[in-house]
């Protein structure tokens, strides 16, 4: 439906994340490039999940079982990732603070680590958005609009574009817990993430039952607000007990 | 209680973090590159509507389809075979006219080379670049007439050609028209015929390594004829050079080329003073000795109507580190000497950046404005693996310092992942989402 819409339908699906990266990770090139190698990450596990996928598609039938395990997979598969990017972001720490000791600068700072964390997780949510939404939108700047069957109510480019814009918050703000989580040895953070992530994933199986978009985009909704809520308790907490140990030397 | 979200750079100045700084010659490189695509697959995008993508139009007549024109009645293997007989010829082309180039500067002709090379500029942006402000303007209907886009199309041509070699020119103007150079000469290479299009970058691709890394490559002679003669190459290259103006928040630690070297090369040798803590004292930034050159792709452009050829547009990249801006890194914490040997720094006085040739500028956009004919996804994956193509030559340019093809690496990554995103990709994900299925 127009220009007009399209670039609103990229904005719902894209605004958050573009305000943070033009207030955040702008400033900061060394964000840009983490942002970009997240990126590159999540697309190459992107390409090996379709790889594994590939004999099996097209999925003909529109049951649940085999999207099922489908997401199952999938979301197994990009957990695991996601501890193998942590270790390489800890390689990187230390490249980082050796070289800052070389130059005889201050080593990276807890808001340090939380940032690149935030840059790792909002490249995994752009990369999401843009193939999972964007790549969709091409018809959308043209004349008409699209309905999906199991979905009369909601034109398809505006459910994508809440369902991008949902999973661009929970993968950036689950990094950051993420990472907190594997730095401190919190079991809690741990599990809450892999977790977080399954059940967002299978609340999008409720768009394929008849009419089950209209449970399925407020509950996707619900799930990003409490990711977001935990991971802002949980950058609260650590940011203040680290004012405090710091204050009292 | 303070506020969680404090970010250090704004507390006192002592809170400045390391990553304020690092990186920034990387990105530095990398904008102009993503802006460069995106303007190609903008403009491909708008004024490739249905109706002009059927086969009615005829691919242009160039150098790259002299051998055979693809049609699109033709078998794959007639067309794979015709494509790689064309880009056998194209590339014979370039080696041509690349050991011309070579011949000519041996022999002092620069100021000739330097005026071929203006007028060519002044060609693409004039001829060329009006002939894509025609199809705009007529695409989006804008009311212009025809004397004022000429007068407009030819002080821009001007303003241009004063702007490539003048060194009086401001940096952000002549940077600009070196993208909006490669724009032009890449949404012109686009309309290649798809198979010769994929042929011809695999087969730049290979002729750059050989160029540039072989000892009587053409490039490379080049190369170190002018490091020999310690002058400027003439040829059509951007430089990534900081615009210190744009940076009023960073702090004084934004050292352009430190960032380069710093995490995976070891410093080479030492500077002196290395104890002072005096306010002036310039850092040192730990990179490359000897100064290596990066340049990339001399662009010379054929004048001919009818053949078009692109010389010599490889990416030969090598570093220029003989000097690098240097700009008061730590001095505020004065400098203290480190222990070990290994860690001491060299210092640069110079006023140069990462340079990287137009060529590579061109043909990225090539890769990427294909895959935008075909879809979106393509187009991101494809993007994604030219920048990381980008950044490991970058990376290795700080580990051999000398020049490197810059097309290789990410000419390569590019075209695996886009054939991997449409033959595997996007069944898969287009089949999720399009049922709502996403994760």
């Amino acid at each position: 439906m127009t220009v007009a819409a399209g670039v609103g339908y990229v904005l719902i699906a894209l605004g958050p994340a573009l305000s943070l990266f033009a207030s955040v990770i702008a400033k900061k090139p060394f964000l840009i490039l983490t942002l970009l190698s997240s990126t590159l990450f999540w697309l190459i596990s992107l390409i090996i999940l379709a790889g594994a996928w590939r004999a099996f598609l097209p999925v003909k039938s529109t049951e649940l079982w085999p999207y099922s395990i489908l997401i199952l997979t999938s979301v197994g598969f990009q957990e695991g990732i996601r501890i193998g990017f942590w270790r390489l972001f800890k390689k990187m720490e230390d490249m980082l603070n050796a070289f800052a000791d070389r130059v005889s600068k201050p080593r990276l700072f807890l808001t340090d680590k939380m940032l690149l964390a935030l840059a790792g997780g909002l490249g995994h949510g752009l990369a999401h958005a843009v193939f999972f939404c964007l790549s969709l939108l091409t018809p959308a700047f043209g004349p008409a609009t699209f309905y999906v069957d199991k979905c009369p109510s909601i034109p398809f480019f505006l459910i994508s574009a809440i369902i991008a814009l949902g999973f661009v918050i929970i993968h950036t703000f689950s990094m950051v817990i993420a990472f907190n989580g594997y730095t401190e040895g919190k079991r809690k953070d741990q599990i809450f993430v892999p977790f977080a992530h399954l059940i967002a994933a299978l609340i999008t199986l409720i768009n394929l039952v008849p009419g089950g978009c209209n449970i399925g985009l407020p509950l996707l909704c619900i799930m990003a607000g409490t990711t977001l809520y935990y991971s802002w308790q949980l950058v609260w907490r650590r940011l203040t007990e680290h004012q405090t140990t710091r204050s009292s030397d | 209680m303070p506020p969680p979200d404090d970010p250090p750079s704004t507390t006192t100045t002592t809170r400045t973090s390391i990553i304020d700084s690092l990186g920034v010659e990387i990105v530095g490189v990398m904008s102009p590159v993503s802006i460069c695509m995106l303007l190609v697959v903008l403009i491909l995008t708008s004024l490739s509507s249905p109706s002009t993508t059927s086969s009615t139009s005829p691919p242009p007549v160039t150098a790259a389809t002299l051998i055979y024109v693809e049609s699109d009645s033709d078998s794959p293997s007639h067309k794979l075979l015709g494509a790689v007989l064309d880009a056998a010829a194209f590339v014979a082309l370039i080696a041509a006219a690349t050991f011309l180039l070579v011949l000519l500067y041996y022999y002092n002709f620069t100021s000739f080379l330097k005026n071929y090379l203006r007028f060519s500029v002044f060609f693409v942006l004039f001829s060329m670049g009006g002939s894509i402000m025609a199809s705009l303007l007529q695409h989006f209907s804008i009311p212009l007439d025809a004397p004022t886009s000429f007068i407009l199309l030819f002080n821009f041509a001007i303003l241009g050609v004063l702007s490539v070699f003048s060194p009086a020119v401001p940096i952000l103007l002549r940077q600009s028209y070196m993208v909006s150079v490669a724009v032009i000469v890449a949404v012109w290479f686009a309309r290649l015929p798809e198979w010769t299009t994929w042929v011809l970058l695999i087969a730049l691709a290979l002729y750059d390594l050989a160029a540039v890394l072989c000892p009587h490559g053409p490039l490379r002679i080049l190369v170190e004829l002018a490091s020999s003669r310690d002058e400027e190459l003439p040829a059509l290259v951007y430089e990534a050079r900081p615009t210190d103006s744009s940076h009023p928040v960073s702090p004084p630690a934004s050292t352009p080329v430190a960032s380069l070297g710093s995490v995976e090369m070891q410093p080479v040798s030492e500077a002196s003073n290395s104890n002072s803590s005096s306010v002036d004292e310039e850092e040192r930034s730990p990179l490359v000795s000897s100064p290596p050159v990066v340049r990339e792709n001399l662009s010379n452009f054929n004048h001919e109507q009818v053949r078009e050829s692109n010389n010599s547009n490889h990416a030969v990249v090598e570093m220029e580190t003989g000097e690098s801006e240097t700009l008061a890194l730590v001095e505020r914490e004065g400098f203290r000497s480190s222990s070990n040997s290994d860690s001491e720094f060299e210092m640069f006085d110079s006023t140069r950046g990462i340079r990287l040739g137009l060529g590579d500028f061109v043909f990225y956009s090539v890769l990427v404005g294909r895959a935008a004919m075909y879809d979106l996804m393509t187009v991101y994956a494809c993007y994604l693996a030219i920048i990381s193509g980008l950044g490991c030559t970058l990376i290795l340019l700080s580990v051999f310092r000398h020049a490197l093809p810059a097309l290789p690496i990410s000419i390569t990554l590019g075209v695996i992942f886009y054939f991997l995103t449409r033959l595997l990709m996007e069944p898969f994900v287009v089949g999720a989402s399009t049922n709502l299925v996403m994760f």
